[in-house]
């Protein structure tokens, strides 16, 4: 079992986003601490609006999303040999789990050939999995709670 | 070093709630913002400051505004008088069931929940890179009472050869935080000094 599962603080802060032709267009989510999941979705793409949900969710919820960030091992890597942000986008992925606190940022990956030919695949890789995974479980969360599709 | 002390101290929340912000305030009310560093932390917890690491580290003042500025803003919620206990979503009760084994299938869920009532939604995701089960399941039951006995009856049962658990996914309110540093010393009579490992 991956240390710091049952530990301590667990805070997480996941963004995607860029800003181009129609605007800041963004996802944003954010387990607190507390137990409180912030949700954001920001396109101006065809004048959609704002989606900004927020629920509180239960420790056995938040046990389990450290779990998943736990079980990838993501703690252990380091985003030095990422690509940086850039025109194209940019993401975020801040994680304080036990005693540890990362904050990664990267540009957007388009798949995976772009983490095969980056300079630390290994790391890489691990990411844009962790971050699939997180999206599938906030994504499930926000639309069976609102009954909305999140995006 | 052996945790000595089974009990858990919880912050009362008036005196260190960071996080609290009126739902639908409306007004981005900076200093209620938790800043990163003193919300994470909870605001003078005494464990040691924490391994950093990552670029995100780097710009921190024009991430934080940025950030303050797209957190700023009302966001929305259903209803809730709040404090603890289960909120119910749009339609129903979800339930979150953990420690699923990785090849279940949704069928081997709806055996395992059917009973309690019927299943108005299942979402089994599964594990982006391997294609198995991720671990958990969201189970949205119509009635309250059928949530409340499917985690009853099958919290620490078992499926398919593993145990799994079964508990709420949302909450009314934030619950309270563990924390490793104690406030109240104490909590068994003994005068004997502490011991220390």
């Amino acid at each position: 079992m991956a240390d710091g599962v049952d530990d301590g603080e667990f805070y997480l802060r996941y963004y995607v986003g860029h800003k181009g032709k129609f605007g800041h267009e963004f996802l944003e989510f954010e387990f607190r601490p507390d137990g409180k999941l912030r949700y954001a979705n920001n396109s101006n793409y065809k004048n959609d609006t704002m989606i900004r949900k927020e629920i509180f969710l239960t420790p056995s919820v938040l046990k389990e999303c450290r779990r998943i960030v736990a079980d990838s091992e993501i703690m252990k890597e380091d985003d030095n040999n990422w690509p940086e942000p850039d025109r194209v986008g940019r993401q975020e992925l801040e994680i304080v789990m036990g005693n540890e606190h990362i904050s990664f940022t990267t540009s957007k990956i388009g798949s995976l050939m772009d983490v095969q030919t980056s300079k630390d695949p290994e790391g890489l890789r691990i990411f844009y999995y962790l971050v699939q995974d997180l999206k599938c479980f906030v994504f499930s969360l926000i639309s069976l709670h609102f009954k909305i599709k999140p995006i | 070093m052996a945790n000595a002390e089974a009990e858990a101290v919880d912050f009362e929340p008036e005196e260190d709630d960071l996080m609290d912000e009126d739902v639908g305030d409306g007004s981005p009310n900076r200093a209620t913002l938790p800043r990163l560093k003193s919300a994470i932390t909870g605001g003078g917890s005494s464990t040691a400051p924490k391994k950093t690491k990552g670029r995100g580290f780097r710009d921190e003042a024009a991430a934080e505004a940025d950030r303050n500025a797209r957190m700023s803003a009302p966001f929305d919620s259903l209803d809730s008088e709040g404090g603890p206990g289960p909120e119910r979503s749009i339609e129903g009760w979800i339930i979150l069931v953990t420690g699923v084994h990785e090849e279940a299938q949704e069928d081997d869920l709806q055996n395992a929940f059917g009973d309690f009532g019927e299943i108005k939604n299942l979402h089994l995701n599964l594990d982006r890179r391997t294609g198995f089960v991720k671990g958990y399941a969201l189970i949205e039951f119509e009635k309250f009472e059928e949530a409340q006995r499917a985690i009853r009856e099958m919290d620490g049962t078992e499926l398919l050869t593993q145990t799994i658990n079964v508990d709420w996914a949302f909450s009314k309110g934030p619950f309270r935080r563990r924390n490793v540093r104690r406030r109240s010393p104490r909590g068994h009579r003994s005068r004997s000094p502490r011991r220390r490992f």
